[in-house]
């Protein structure tokens, strides 16, 4: 009910207008024609086109009105069978008090309907809240649960009689490191929540996928990867937001250093950024990790969606959020080395974008 | 009886965790294996000590409560401590009935996890000396002849001597003989120790070998 009334706020002035004439029309053909013409009827078509825009007493309220109009044409109509003019009139208002039930009792199936929509919508709403706070726990809980532990043990190394002062520092260091882990995802979700918008300037995107892999060379020596990086000269500058763009080469980077944790094979990490004239300025990414085959394609880019023992599933959705807000496109296919192949395009500076 | 050093498997795939654990454990003095998943742990086999495991509840490849359920299948009786970033109270009131030692949601205090670790490793120590008490006696039950092996049931069920003797047809010469030679072999000192190793191996409800 409190929908159908909510849908009454919708009345311009126009629908009562043309009611009134068409009821006012349906009266003056009703009276001036003899008893035989059962014009009466015709108030059921405005029931009916009236009855989504009013409430359900409005409804009862219009068909009252057009039951008493029936009746005073029927008093004032001259020609015709008295007889035949008491059973059509009967008839009319038969049809519209049928018409104005069965034309309310729909509009309340549909609130109904509308309403369980509603809920539904509501209800996936709050579990995706759900499964995102419930994810955001586990990944903040993980570090939180190895910093309790190590404090733990640091207090008993140097408990000891000697302390022992080389354990209990090599507990501290990973106490530091497991901080910063934490503190590394409350920071990708707040940039994930802030959605910033994207400041569009000409940069070169060769000098700032260096920077990257210059950042991140500790990481994939360390993981026993051979990097293979290959940066076209004199590049167009594109236009995009550097720092989202360098954090969208981060991503992938890790991604693919992570990706290759796993692999025995020999591993090696390829980045190559050039131009492709009608597309833009394009950067893939290749790894020799296990590759793609295992996941569907439309889960890659979703949303808490992960292979990784550890991560939210996040990198790749912000990823493709960064590169779509900056006008580009990324796509993931099949390396030839056997690993993943991720690509993204970025519009040059000075184009039609 | 038991001389080798208890050990804690940790199945965990964060590594800063498992890490973690391992520094923890090691700070008390208690032996650690750390292992990535599930397969990585029944890969690596365990030590014939006696030991607790350390299970985290969601990991890629097989789960922890997963794999507790399927542990009394493959015949690993480990006694198992929980660990999870889900606190979630039905999962740990599940997890325990199903035989679980505890379950801790991360983050816990350290105390509460080596207190667990060694209730779990107290159990399957008594556990273990209990198997092996019992499969003794199983191998001095097999030295017995079958006619000390009546004579040994016989007792256990309260039977004085010249009774033992009118139901096995035999003087009370011969039976006091052969008692004798079963408090010997059985290493038992008084009577009543010799009952209660008697309804150790053969429970006094259990069938009774009847002539």
């Amino acid at each position: 009910m409190t929908i159908l009334r909510s849908r009454t706020r919708l009345r311009s002035p126009l629908p009562p207008v043309a009611c009134a004439v068409a009821m006012a029309a349906i009266f003056a053909v009703d009276t001036l024609t003899d008893y035989a013409i059962a014009a009466a009827v015709f108030y059921t078509a405005v029931i009916l086109a009236a009855t989504p825009l009013l409430s359900g007493r409005a409804v009862i309220v219009l068909a009252a009105g057009c039951v008493a109009l029936t009746l005073l044409s029927f008093f004032m109509t001259r020609g015709g069978s008295y007889e035949v003019g008491v059973i059509n009139t009967g008839i009319s208002i038969f049809a519209i008090a049928v018409t104005a039930y069965l034309g309310s009792r729909m509009m309340a199936a549909e609130a109904a309907a509308r309403e369980a929509q509603d809920r539904l919508s509501r209800i996936a709403r709050v579990t995706s809240v759900g499964a995102l706070m419930a994810a955001i726990a586990h990944e903040i809980n993980q570090p939180l649960a190895a910093i309790a532990a190590s404090g733990g043990a640091g207090i008993r190394w140097l408990g000891q009689s000697p302390p022992n002062l080389e354990r209990a520092r090599r507990t501290l260091e990973r106490i530091v490191d497991d901080a910063e882990r934490a503190s590394a995802v409350v920071g990708r979700l707040r940039s994930l929540a802030r959605g910033e918008a994207p400041r569009r300037e000409p940069f070169d995107l060769g000098a700032a996928v260096g920077e990257i892999i210059a950042l991140s060379r500790d990481e994939i020596e360390r993981a026993g990867i051979r990097l293979d990086l290959s940066i076209d000269e004199a590049l167009p500058p594109v236009l995009a937001d550097r720092v989202q763009i360098q954090q969208v080469v981060r991503n992938l980077v890790l991604n693919a250093v992570e990706a290759m944790a796993g692999t025995a094979a020999a591993r090696t990490l390829a980045v190559a950024v050039a131009c492709r004239p009608p597309q833009g300025v394009t950067l893939c990414v290749a790894d020799t990790g296990p590759g793609l085959s295992a996941v569907a394609p439309e889960h890659l880019f979703a949303a808490f969606w992960t292979t990784k023992a550890e991560g939210l599933g996040l990198g790749l959705a912000i990823s493709r959020t960064l590169v779509e807000a900056n006008g580009g496109q990324i796509a993931a296919e099949a390396g030839s080395g056997g690993g993943a192949l991720f690509r993204v395009t970025l519009p040059v500076a000075g184009g039609a974008s | 009886m038991q001389a080798a050093k208890p050990v804690v498997y940790v199945v965990d795939d964060d590594r800063s965790v498992r890490d973690a654990l391992e520094d923890l454990l090691a700070s008390v003095g208690i032996e650690v294996r750390t292992f990535a998943s599930v397969r990585d742990f029944l890969d690596q086999g365990m030590a014939a000590a006696p030991g607790c495991l350390v299970l985290d509840v969601r990991m890629p490849g097989q789960g922890g409560l997963d794999f507790h359920r399927q542990m009394a299948e493959l015949g690993l009786r480990l006694p198992t401590i929980f660990i999870t970033g889900h606190g979630d109270i039905a999962m740990g009131v599940n997890a325990v009935k199903a035989g679980a030692i505890d379950f801790l949601a991360k983050p816990f205090r350290d105390q509460e996890l080596i207190d667990a670790i060694q209730r779990g490793i107290a159990l399957d120590e008594t556990r273990r000396r209990e198997e092996a008490d019992a499969e003794e006696l199983a191998r001095r039950w097999a030295t017995l002849n079958p006619g000390e092996q009546d004579v040994l049931r016989l007792i256990a069920r309260g039977l004085l001597n010249k009774q033992v003797a009118g139901e096995l047809g035999v003087s009370e010469i011969t039976v006091k003989v052969r008692r004798g030679r079963v408090m010997r072999k059985m290493g038992a000192r008084t009577l009543v120790d010799l009952v209660r190793m008697a309804d150790r191996l053969h429970p006094p409800d259990g069938p009774t070998r009847e002539r």
